[in-house]
């Protein structure tokens, strides 16, 4: 009689697997933890990026002001845009090759960042001040947007700037047609708001990418 | 009756219940993941403090010599002139006991030592190849460099953030600084003390070639996690 009963009990708890309780729970858990990943990867965007396209700098301080010559022989202090987020690069306008090409990049983030560019300002400091005049800066980042800020300085002043942002740069002979040639660091620089370093941009960073970083920056 | 009850009423109860535990069990161990990363610390980094400077000297045998020669290299800096006797005598002799001990070093990047003469009227290239070489300096590893005056101050006071003046004497004062720098060009750990521990500067070195071989694939976003958590050494 007793055997007889524990079969018919066997023969019920024989359930198909998908109505198998543990098997319900490990899918509900299942559920639950692609809608948490879910969830995370949507709400992620809100706190920062999951990457970001240039090498991030921890620097508690923000980088020592400078003065150097704008347009007009204006005196230009970073300082004077710590409400921005500045891009500082570091080229030349007889630059053959690296500069327009970042200059290129550098304007497509403006374009992609559409409003949100009034919050960034570009300023390119000149490592060629024998040539590159206020005038002439100004005119060749003309080209690529009108907001862009080019400034020069003496030898003396510009070695004091760059030296300090990781730029090195020396002149050497180029073509008759070219004149002599700059060879420089081709980094581009990313300020905070409050003019803290954080983020540098190796050369062949795009404009989109850069502008994926900085729609984040405006933001702080 | 008792059997419609439980059919009925208690799975429904239970099933509502078992969602939130499994809810609140899955974020608990996200969070406990993410403080247990935070505090065991399972991988280590130095922290990224800021660039290193920039600059075009020339070296102990009289070639030019520019911060990108040294990209993609290790490369811990220190300063002095070879005049100097005190501290630069106990700094030269921490270099050449790092020297000794590169070897030791499981990496696949150069690891390289530079020390700037900050005395380039005296330091000429002749100077500091005989100094280097009493030094025990192996030229191919440990470069010696100087320049102009003021490129230096903007290199070693602006870049590096360390004072130093001439006095009436014509000796320096000098305070002494290690610097460790990755291959892109920045500043991961300082030392400014005269004699740093050997041990910690050997660690470091290690800790940057860790990293330089994690570069890549799925490790790349562990090490990345560590400079979010700020998992650096105690």
């Amino acid at each position: 009689m007793s055997g007889a009963t524990e079969a018919a009990n066997s023969e019920d708890t024989k359930v198909p697997f998908w109505k198998n309780q543990i098997f319900r729970l490990a899918l509900l858990g299942l559920g639950i933890g692609v809608g948490l990943g879910a969830l995370f990867l949507a709400i992620r965007p809100l706190f920062g990026p999951t990457e970001w396209h240039g090498m991030e700098i921890q620097s508690n301080l923000p980088v020592t002001n400078f003065t150097l010559t704008g347009l007009d022989e204006q005196p230009v202090s970073l300082v004077d845009f710590r409400d921005k987020v500045v891009m500082l690069y570091f080229g030349y306008t007889f630059c053959p090759d690296v500069c327009p090409a970042t200059m290129v990049e550098l304007r497509d983030a403006m374009e992609a960042l559409g409003n949100r560019a009034e919050d960034v300002q570009v300023i390119m400091i000149t490592v060629d001040p024998e040539r590159d005049t206020p005038e002439i800066l100004q005119a060749y980042l003309a080209h690529f947007d009108e907001s862009f800020i080019g400034l020069t300085g003496t030898p003396e002043d510009l070695i004091a700037v760059t030296a300090p942002m990781g730029i090195f740069f020396e002149r050497h002979e180029g073509s008759e047609a070219s004149g002599y040639l700059i060879d420089h660091t081709a980094t581009v620089a990313v300020l905070d708001k409050e003019g803290k370093l954080r983020l540098i941009y190796p050369f062949g960073v795009t404009g989109e990418e850069m502008a994926a970083d900085l729609k984040y920056l405006v933001r702080e | 009756m008792a059997a419609t009850v439980t059919k009925a009423g208690t799975p429904y109860k239970s099933s509502g219940m078992l969602i939130w535990r499994l809810f609140f069990g899955l974020f608990g161990l996200m969070a406990a993941g993410v403080i247990w990363f935070s505090t065991a610390r399972p991988i280590t980094v130095l922290p990224r403090i800021t660039l290193a400077p920039g600059f075009y000297l020339s070296d102990q045998n009289g070639e030019r010599f520019t911060s990108e020669d040294l990209r993609g290299q290790i490369v811990l800096y220190n300063f002095t002139y070879t005049n100097c006797t005190d501290p630069c005598v106990a700094t030269s002799q921490v270099m050449a006991e790092v020297q000794s001990r590169l070897l030791t070093v499981d990496a696949s990047v150069p690891l390289k030592l530079v020390t700037f003469s900050i005395d380039p009227d005296r330091d000429d290239a002749a100077q500091m190849a005989a100094y280097s070489t009493e030094l025990g300096a192996d030229g191919s590893v440990w470069h010696w460099a100087t320049g102009g005056a003021k490129q230096l101050k903007s290199v070693i006071g602006g870049g590096f953030g360390v004072f130093y003046d001439v006095r009436e004497d014509g000796r320096f004062k000098l305070d002494p600084a290690f610097f460790l720098v990755d291959g892109s060009g920045v500043i991961r750990a300082e030392y400014r003390t005269e004699e740093p521990d050997i041990d910690i500067i050997m660690r470091d070195f290690g800790l940057l070639a860790a990293e330089v071989d994690h570069s890549e694939g799925i490790y790349r976003f562990a090490y990345e996690a560590a400079h979010l958590f700020s998992c650096y050494p105690r």
